[in-house]
Order: C-alpha cells, then sequence, then structure tokens
C-alpha cells in the first residue's frame, strides 16, 4: 500500500471551517444558516472532538434576571476587571453579548438547553464574579447534537483529515491543504472564506504527571491553526500568556472549577485557608489568583494542598455528585479508584501544567480578530480558543456562529480563482509527507521533550529577559531538527506536525513575553525583572507577525494599545 | 491501562474508534470478527467518548498507577 496518494482530492466551497470543535461546529452552522455552503475539515470526528468533545458542564452568561450584576454591563465590567489590558470591550460585546439570546435559544433548539430539567437555571459564581455567571448544565451530548445539526444543515465534513496548511493568494487566504490520516490522501480545499477553529496550544510545557497528554485542554490541540494563520500573513495576540489552573492531583481533569462555585476552600497541609487568609475573594477570585497562591503555598513548603468540601450541604454535595462527570466524563471513575470521598476528606489538587491560551475566561490568545471574527488578513475568520477574542464554551458558541455568518457574508463578495498557489501544491504535499520516507531520525516524542524542557526553565512561570533570550536561541538552535523527525505511519505524521505547531507557538510565545516588559495576571506573565502590572505602557496587546513577510524565521511584535470607556 | 474493552460483550461496531478524538483506538481482525484495542496507549486523554458511545457498554476505564498513586 502506498503511504499516501499523490493525486488529491479537490473540493470548492463559499466556506471552509478548519477544525469541527464547539467553535468550528458553531461556525459551521452559523454559515450554512447564512446559506453558505460548508466544508468542515477535523482530525477526529466531530462529534465528539474538541475540548468538549466527551461532556462539559459550564457556560458563562449574565441573564437579565434582575439583580445588578446580572445585566451586560455588569458583565462587561468584570470582564475588564479580570482582563483589563488583554481585550477590546467593544470585540467581546459583539462576538459574545450581540450573539448570547440567539445562543440560548441554539442551545435549546439543538436539543442540548442550558437549562436543568425543570426549566431553571442553574448558576454558580468563582473566578472573581460579581454574581453566579456559570450556568451548570449537561452538556454530555453537546457535541453529538451539534454536530447533528452540521449534518443536517447540508455541511460536508472531512474526518480525519489534519490541515497542514493555508492556501494563500496575493495575500488573500483561498483554503487550505490537509491529509487523511488513515489514506494519507491529501485534500485542496478551494474555499471563498476560510475560519480557523483549532483551539490552543498544549503538550509545550513540561507535565507535572508526566505524560504529555495528561492535558487539561485536549492534547490534539497544539496551535496548528495558529500557525497555519500566522504563515498566511496574519497578526496574533496574547501569545505571552502561559494559562495554568487548578486540578485534581494526578488527573489533568476539568470539572473542578464547579467546586470552588459551590463553595469549596483551597486549604494547605497545615490545614489552613489560604486564599480566604490572602484574597479578598477568597476561594472564588480570579483563576490566575488562585494558582499564583497555590504555588506560593507549595513554594513555601505548605504542600500537598486541597479543596475542602466537607462543609458544604448534603444538597449541595449530592449536586456535586451528580455532575461531575459532565465536565469529564472519567473524572468520577478517577476519584474513586483513587478513594477520594468529597463528603469525607479533603481533596488533593495540584497547579495544571502550563499551556498557551488566553489570560481570562472571557478573553483568548492567538489570531486577531475584529467585532466580525475577522482576521487581519483577508479571507480568514477565526474563533474558539484559536482566537483572541474568543474563550471557553461561551464564547465559542457566540463567537463561533458569529465568525460562520460573518464568513458566509464575506464569501458572497468573492470569485473562486484558481491560484498559482492551489495549482503547485505537489512540492507542498512531499515537504509534508517528508517525515514518513526519511531512512532514519528522531520520533517526534524526542523533539517535544526539548521543546518543553526549554519552554519549562526559560518561558514559563517566572520569565527574566536574559532567561527568555536564552530560551528563544535553544529554541533556534533545535528548530532545524524539526525536519529530521522520522514517523511509522501516518498517525505519526500528524503528531510531527503537530510538534512543529508547538515549536513555533513557543517562539512567538518567548518573543512576546521579552517584548512585554511588566508583569501582567500573574503568573500567566510574570517578569521577575519586571514584576508590577504598568497600566500606563502596557494596557493593551502585543501583536505578532512573521517578520518580513518570511515564515517561521522570527517574527516582529507590536503594541496596540486598549483605552477603557472607566478609566 | 486506559480503556478496557470486554470482548465478550463487544461486537466490533467500531463506534468507539470512531469516536476517538486522539485517533488512539484502531479495530484489529481476527478470523471471526474486529475488535478495538489502544493502539497509542500513551496519548489517550481519558475523555470517555468511546465508553459513552458503546452501543454495548463493552468499555471500562482504569487509571494506571502513575496516576492514582503520586
Amino acid at each position: 500500500m502506498a503511504m499516501y496518494d499523490r493525486e488529491p482530492i479537490r473540493l470548492k466551497t463559499d466556506v471552509l471551517v478548519v477544525g469541527g470543535g464547539l467553535a468550528g461546529t458553531n461556525a459551521a452552522v452559523g454559515a450554512a444558516e447564512a446559506g453558505a455552503s460548508v466544508v468542515v475539515m477535523d482530525k477526529g470526528k466531530i462529534e465528539r472532538s474538541g475540548d468538549i468533545g466527551g461532556g462539559v458542564d459550564h457556560f458563562l452568561a449574565y441573564l437579565n434576571e434582575g439583580p445588578a450584576w446580572d445585566t451586560r454591563e455588569a458583565f462587561l465590567g468584570y470582564v475588564e476587571k479580570v482582563g483589563r489590558g488583554t481585550n477590546h470591550i467593544s470585540h467581546i460585546e459583539s462576538l459574545f453579548c450581540d450573539e448570547l439570546p440567539a445562543a440560548i435559544e441554539r442551545m435549546a433548539r439543538i436539543g442540548n438547553p442550558l437549562t436543568q430539567p425543570d426549566g431553571t437555571y442553574y448558576r454558580t459564581a468563582s473566578m472573581g464574579q460579581p454574581g453566579p455567571y456559570w450556568i451548570n448544565f449537561n452538556g454530555k451530548l453537546l457535541k453529538p447534537r451539534l454536530a447533528r445539526a452540521v449534518r443536517k444543515l447540508g455541511c460536508k465534513v472531512l474526518s480525519r483529515v489534519m490541515t497542514v496548511d493555508l492556501l494563500v493568494d496575493s495575500g488573500h487566504v483561498v483554503g487550505a491543504l490537509g491529509f487523511h490520516i488513515h489514506t494519507g490522501r491529501f485534500f485542496i480545499v478551494e474555499a471563498r472564506a476560510t475560519v480557523v477553529a483549532t483551539g490552543n496550544t498544549n503538550r509545550i510545557f513540561e507535565n507535572p504527571r508526566g505524560n504529555p497528554f495528561n492535558t487539561w485542554l485536549c492534547p490534539y490541540n497544539t496551535g496548528d491553526g495558529q500557525v497555519m494563520a500566522l504563515r498566511a500573513g496574519a497578526s496574533l495576540t496574547n501569545m505571552e500568556y502561559m494559562r495554568l489552573t487548578m486540578l485534581p492531583k494526578g488527573f489533568a481533569a476539568p470539572g473542578f472549577n464547579a467546586l470552588t462555585g459551590m463553595g469549596g476552600r483551597f486549604m494547605n497541609s497545615l490545614d489552613e485557608y489560604y486564599m480566604e487568609k490572602n484574597h479578598p475573594l477568597g476561594n472564588r477570585a480570579p483563576r490566575y489568583a488562585c494558582v499564583m497562591n497555590s504555588l506560593d503555598e507549595m513554594r513555601a513548603g505548605r504542600g500537598p494542598i486541597f479543596i475542602d468540601c466537607r462543609h458544604l450541604s448534603d444538597k449541595d454535595l449530592d449536586h456535586l455528585q451528580a455532575t461531575l462527570g459532565y465536565d469529564k466524563d472519567t473524572l468520577p471513575d478517577y476519584l474513586a479508584q483513587r478513594g477520594e470521598d468529597l463528603r469525607k476528606h479533603p481533596v488533593e489538587i495540584m497547579v495544571s501544567e502550563g499551556m498557551q491560551a488566553g489570560p481570562t475566561e472571557t478573553n483568548g490568545s492567538g489570531i486577531k480578530i475584529d467585532g466580525n471574527a475577522a482576521a487581519t488578513a483577508p479571507g480568514l475568520f477565526a474563533c474558539g480558543d484559536a482566537a483572541d477574542h474568543n474563550r471557553c464554551v461561551h464564547g465559542a458558541v457566540t463567537g463561533g456562529f458569529r465568525a460562520g455568518k460573518s464568513a458566509a457574508g464575506y464569501a458572497k463578495s468573492q470569485n473562486l480563482a484558481p491560484s498559482e498557489m492551489i495549482r503547485n501544491t505537489r512540492e507542498r504535499m512531499d515537504r509534508f509527507i517528508a517525515p514518513l520516507l526519511r531512512g532514519s531520525g528522531y520520533p517526534f516524542q524526542q523533539i517535544e521533550d526539548t521543546i518543553r524542557k526549554i519552554m519549562s526553565e526559560h518561558v514559563g512561570m517566572t520569565r527574566t529577559d536574559l532567561g527568555l533570550r536564552k530560551g528563544l536561541e535553544k529554541l533556534e538552535r533545535l528548530a532545524p531538527h524539526l525536519d529530521d523527525m522520522k514517523v511509522e505511519d501516518l498517525h505519526g505524521l500528524m503528531r510531527s506536525h503537530e510538534t512543529r505547531s508547538i515549536l513555533t507557538v513557543g517562539k512567538m510565545m518567548a518573543t512576546a513575553a521579552r517584548f512585554r516588559t511588566e508583569s501582567r495576571n500573574k503568573p500567566y506573565h510574570y517578569r521577575l525583572d519586571y514584576p508590577e502590572t504598568d497600566d500606563a505602557n502596557w494596557c493593551g496587546l502585543v501583536v505578532v507577525q512573521v517578520k518580513n513577510g518570511g515564515a517561521d524565521s522570527g517574527f516582529q511584535c507590536s503594541f496596540e494599545r486598549i483605552v477603557y470607556k472607566s478609566h | 491501562m486506559p480503556m478496557v474493552f470486554d470482548y465478550e460483550r463487544c461486537d466490533g461496531c467500531g463506534d468507539c474508534a470512531a469516536v476517538c478524538p486522539g485517533d488512539v483506538i484502531y479495530l484489529k481482525h481476527d478470523a471471526v470478527r474486529k475488535r478495538p484495542y489502544n493502539r497509542y496507549v500513551d496519548e489517550c486523554w481519558h475523555c470517555g467518548s468511546c465508553r459513552q458511545d458503546c452501543p454495548q457498554q463493552a468499555i471500562k476505564v482504569t487509571f494506571p498507577p502513575d496516576m492514582l498513586c503520586t
């Protein structure tokens, strides 16, 4: 059997969606409902791919149910408070607030409402919120139901196709190139508009649990779309932020937000409730503050650390018991097999691996988008964790739909013209397949472990100019060895391309972190040589682009100031 | 051993392999039928999609000692 077929399959469409997770499927629905023909390409199968494939239990929203905190204005005040200097409020308004009522209605229409079986909302507060913005719901079948909606709308879904590059013609993004990870067949999709929805970057820092795939967010999200967009000439922002969170010890499962939302208390090994001592909002402080204080406890030798839920009412504990598996299907199994019992004793927790992701729950990092989800490269749109003003479940559902709708509108004004780039893809296909044909070389794991070591030692929780410079030097030294990777099969070929993306994201992250000579949302960007937050000079976005239009050979940073109305 | 397949219950439909977001699960063919197995066992995210979608309830999750005992 030939390892790959040199004759690609060619498709034409109005809108191509790269990545079929929560944001991508919502984008497909948005584009198709606007009348566009749609192709979705995904490394997995859209019924279960992406961060919430196995389920989800939370959606962040205000509902205008009466209280002062439950309004658009109060919500935007919260967005500014936790994410000052990392987002344009006007973008959050158009991508999230303007889309929210339709999103809530759509969730119900596809068969996965945000309400409880009795029709009410179950709401909790944590992470610095002025009121209970988290809506708890059962999203275990959200992806299968969305996938059903996507297929019903007539979208063409290419499963197990990894997108490896965007097609660019005279500066316009005109589609993408991908290969099937089981057959090796290449796909060339010409599109009038392209939406990138490939998530954030994981597997980029050393993993405290050893296995690099034991990650909080989906380990198969490796920044591929952001790197493709960068190469296509798009700008990226917020790439300096290394996101961290709190997890059950040993298993990077999401779902523990629910514990603090219900009133769980962070505790150290001296039985002290350290968040209550160290932050005015206590256990409900913003996520980065919980992480920072937990790191301080560990560094001071007061670990192990725990979440204590013993004081919660039986009713609340019953609710937790029943819903913990909504966010991570296997979390209840894990806690049971580990002998943990929320009712009987505090549950041991830890700080997660680092990841490249947005600095708050309400805005992201990656492809720079405007209020219509359009990137700076014409023809390109972005949403979900791959975009800089979209994040989390609520962002993917609202912003994803908006991106699809905007792409469909843009597509109407464009003609498909087979470009030189599209005709001349043979050489690129040969390049992408090279690790499979190489006689000898390094496994992707060896290169990736090296990236993680460099990132953790130089671009991690504490940063200095000299350390970042050394880190960048090492990443540059490693870069030529990407071409020494050898893989045994098409699955490995997919992983080796992910490794390439991870290295490029690492270089962007170090470059942007060096450029921002202040600290913001510590420890997500903590410069020991500039430990204070400097709003006078750094309230805004670090914008990253390729230098001189060249790919992977270095980046240039610029600064985009953000002015907030309230100050 | 993240996902454990009960070959007595499994009817070889392949839904688990199809939905696995990490392309971790494959089917092997013997003389009689197809059976799923973890081809890239270290790459499992423990998302539970395969277990949820298994029409025969033939999949269990067993966490490895490096996760349970540290």
